[in-house]
């Protein structure tokens, strides 16, 4: 999975569950689109649907603190990461 | 000169009810619950199971006290709404006792509470003790958020139930506010279906706006499960704004029904401030 795909697939995600359309990789999302906690819990279960496992209480917390869409593709990417590499175990 | 004298007597006897009804309340919080809920706090693991219980009990007795000295006003529950369990309860608001007849109802409660609440000397420690959720950004945000979300899982799973006033403060006209998808993100999260209560006639009792009980005027006052919207319907994979809309979509059909089939001092206030829209 490369990042473009990553990237397309959370675009996806805020266009269908946020109504955001194409937001911007650097922006402050809070700021922005008025991104809150309840939208970032939204994230995450779309995010779990996205790699076909949940996501450990250590791994959620992570995300709390994500502003920018571009810290999401490194999260994501992140998790995808430690998921390839407990399979190949 | 009569009918003055009438009301004169009925509104001070609203007020001495009134006077009564919240001094037993108060007295419930402040002696009754401290007295009997501190061993508790002490020494069972489980406080805030412990004291959803004692405030269940207390208001029961409140709602029993004011059966009996406000007998005009008739209480109908439907069963269905009785017996919820394990549930995400969304509810219409239309009065300050909306809340508390709820607790009176379920042994096993949580909602999430305005944050100005839990800064109330004594009641606001005991929300605390009991696990309601504050509703401020700063207890909903980060870790703590993870952890309420955490809270309100176990909760449900241990028989408890969630209410949620997805309009977020109660309507003062009769009308719909618009609804905060709050509730129904945490209902995907916990993996839990939504029962929408319909409440009514509330606010006939105690208005908002008003100290006062409105104890001798006839009123019924109604709670009604008028959907189920399970887990695992379809409706549950649509974007959670959606099934927001489609939740207050229904409460706004039963609030015309209501219009419609309702009292005719209901249909005109509710319709009067509808037609001012």
């Amino acid at each position: 999975m490369t990042r473009q795909d990553i990237e397309k697939e959370v675009r996806k995600i805020f266009l269908k569950e946020f109504e955001v359309e194409n937001p911007e990789l650097d922006v402050n999302l809070r700021e922005a689109y008025g991104f809150d906690s309840i939208d970032a819990i939204e994230l995450l279960l779309e995010i779990e649907k996205f790699l076909g496992s949940e996501l450990t209480q250590d791994e959620k917390k992570l995300a709390m603190d994500i502003r920018t869409m571009n810290q999401i593709l490194d999260y994501i990417e992140m998790l995808a990461s430690r998921r390839a590499a407990a399979t190949e175990k | 000169m009569i009918s003055f004298l009438i009301r004169y007597a009925r509104h001070t006897a609203s007020f001495c009810i009134t006077v009564i009804l919240w001094a037993y309340f108060m007295f419930g919080y402040l002696v009754l619950l401290p007295v009997i809920f501190l061993p508790f706090y002490l020494w069972e693991k489980n406080a805030p199971a412990v004291f959803q219980r004692l405030n269940h009990l207390h208001l029961r007795c409140f709602f029993g006290l004011g059966r009996v000295l406000i007998p005009k006003t008739r209480y109908r529950i439907a069963p269905g709404v009785r017996a919820l369990r394990s549930s995400i309860i969304v509810c219409n608001h239309i009065s300050y006792l909306d809340p508390i007849l709820l607790v009176s109802l379920f042994a096993r409660q949580t909602t999430i509470v305005k944050s100005t609440f839990f800064r109330v000397p004594v009641f606001g420690w005991f929300l605390k003790k009991a696990g309601y959720i504050p509703s401020s950004p700063a207890e909903m945000f980060g870790s703590a958020m993870l952890g309420n979300l955490e809270d309100i899982k176990a909760h449900l799973a241990a028989g408890g139930n969630l209410f949620v006033f997805p309009e977020g403060t109660r309507s003062r006209d009769g009308r719909l506010s618009p609804f905060n998808k709050g509730v129904f993100s945490i209902a995907r999260y916990c993996n839990t279906g939504l029962k929408l209560v319909w409440i009514r006639n509330t606010d006939k009792l105690f208005r908002p706006g008003t100290f006062v009980f409105n104890a001798f005027e006839k009123n019924t006052i109604e709670l009604e499960l008028i959907a189920s919207l399970n887990a695992e319907d379809p409706i549950h994979r649509l974007p959670v704004g959606a099934v927001a809309d489609q939740a207050r979509k229904i409460f706004a059909e039963k609030l015309a029904s209501a219009i419609e089939g309702g009292d005719v001092r209901e249909n005109h206030r509710i319709k009067k401030n509808i037609n001012s829209e």
